[in-house]
């Protein structure tokens, strides 16, 4: 069976590794591919530049977006991703330190289906990628095209 | 020459005397019609004058009303330019007046560019700290949460490989870790709190202070504290906010309780100078009424962290909201005998900023 693909977009190398942690330790039924920043994350998710090459087996199922990220932000890779039939009603998690009202607002404007805040204390991170896999990837039930290509 | 008999010529004769006397007759007639005619003329003459001398007496007293409207119009002219001249005065004075507007206009052009400049620099710094908290929010956080994410690594993968005070240590490491993401977190909260308007309603405090009750049973239900709630306290504020002031004034009070047998901790009103006063009281650890002052400065802290665990900002937060809302806050306490903690709230429906 082929494993879903949550695509995983953040600067933070340290995060990353965290994230990887605690995605192995929730058991959680996906691999991690990871996105450096919104520039590389549209080129995975649109299959162009340096991802021009990958199958559509790796579309992802979810997406878990910072805002903070280096060339192309988060806030416009939803924009873009919204605005892309392809896209359109992909499941995207914002998961970001800040919780400042404007971005929260600006980001369910623009679509995004959750909005987490990273919690500093790992135990709590791991409860929180935990639920995350089992709420996307179990429990939820997505239309059948699969929301994307 | 003609001769007549004298008969003839007698005759003659008596007929020239006739007619010279029915001349002379007629020329008396006319002397008499003239003479009549002569009367009337001098009559009518005489009608004439009198005529004139009544006229005169008309134009003599058609004189001496021009004179009087003359002498009348010369008073007029005299008020006139008493009036010009007062006008003049005026009209002077207006210009007095004008220039001295002129300079007040200036001043407060000058005063109002200054405000002007002053909130362009206010709006200026306002966005750099909404840079900054963002920032903070945002840069602060991101290295602590890999310093607890691999402490804890450690401890779960490495833990045999190290000693105890190896993992003593790195149990530190996350406690401090802890320590600071709560004091960024409320660094946040206090510049949060300084932005934004204040959305007014009428909020039941009692209500608010019971569920925070609540809240602070279930963070530890082996502590026995008694809570005395008064029914009915209602205020008018902002509910997110006046509920972060009982949130701290009665989280503190739980927490300066910590170490007594029984605690209690009181949530009501009294009236002070005609206003509603509400208090939280505990009979905790209380404080020394000479540093009453610094209770509310940020970071200032009264007891050691290792006696009482806190940032310093809880009531720095309640101050600032309280001031927001117009009202004042103070407290008063003695060491080992508990605090009260009193707030007055006074925010008429438009006020927005303090």
């Amino acid at each position: 069976m082929n494993r879903k693909t949550i695509l995983l977009i953040d600067d933070n190398p340290d995060f990353v590794e965290l994230a990887r942690r605690a995605f192995g330790k929730a058991d959680v039924p996906a691999s991690l591919v990871v996105a450096e920043d919104g520039a590389e994350a549209l080129d995975y998710l649109f299959a162009t530049g340096t991802w021009a090459d990958r199958g559509p087996e790796g579309n992802p199922v979810l997406v878990l977006l910072d805002l903070k990220l280096p060339r192309i932000g988060g806030l416009e890779v939803l924009r873009q991703l919204r605005a892309d039939p392809r896209t359109r009603i992909l499941p995207v998690v914002i998961l970001t330190t800040s919780v400042e009202e404007q971005d929260v607002i600006r980001a369910y404007e623009l679509g995004c289906n959750s909005y987490i805040r990273k919690p500093i204390d790992f135990i709590q991170f791991a409860e929180v990628v935990k639920t995350l896999g089992l709420y996307w990837l179990v429990l939820n039930q997505p239309p059948l095209t699969g929301g994307n290509q | 020459m003609t001769t007549f008999p004298l008969d003839a010529q007698s005759s003659l004769q008596s007929g020239v005397f006739e007619d010279n006397a029915r001349a002379l007759l007629n020329i008396l007639e006319d002397f008499t019609e003239e003479k009549s005619r002569l009367e009337d003329t001098q009559r009518a003459i005489l009608n004439m004058l009198e005529d004139f001398s009544g006229d005169k007496a008309y134009f003599e007293e058609t004189q001496r009303a021009i004179l009087n409207i003359l002498d009348d119009f010369t008073g007029e002219k005299h008020r006139l330019e008493e009036s010009q001249r007062a006008m003049l005065n005026i009209l002077e004075d207006f210009d007095v007046e004008r220039t001295k507007a002129d300079i007040a206009n200036r001043d407060l052009r000058d005063a109002f560019d200054s405000l002007r400049r002053a909130k362009e620099a206010a709006d200026a710094a306002n966005s750099e700290l909404e840079a900054f908290s963002y920032s903070v929010s945002h840069d602060l956080r991101a290295p602590l949460q890999s310093i607890d994410g691999f402490s804890l690594a450690l401890l779960e993968d490495y833990e045999n490989l190290l000693d105890d005070r190896g993992n003593d240590y790195l149990r530190r490491v996350r406690n401090a870790t802890q320590r600071m993401a709560q004091l960024i977190d409320d660094l946040l909260k206090l510049s949060r709190l300084t932005r934004g308007e204040l959305n007014l309603a009428t909020v039941d405090l009692s209500a608010t202070a019971r569920a925070l009750a609540a809240e602070l049973r279930k963070s530890q239900p082996e502590r026995q504290v008694s809570f005395h709630i008064t029914d009915g306290l209602t205020a008018t504020g902002d509910p997110n906010l006046l509920k972060v002031v009982l949130d701290n004034l009665l989280a503190n009070a739980w927490k300066f309780t910590g170490k007594k047998e029984v605690a209690i901790i009181e949530f009501s009103a009294v009236e002070v100078n005609g206003q509603a006063a509400y208090f939280v009281r505990d009979n905790g650890a209380g404080f020394d009424m000479t540093f009453a002052d610094k209770l509310f400065a940020t970071f200032q802290r009264l007891h050691l962290d290792r006696e009482f665990q806190g940032t310093g900002i809880g009531l720095s937060l309640v101050q600032r909201v309280i001031r927001r809302h117009g009202g004042e806050v103070w407290a008063e306490g003695r060491v080992g005998e508990g605090a009260s903690f009193y707030f007055t709230l006074d925010s008429p429906p438009t006020r927005t900023e303090p």
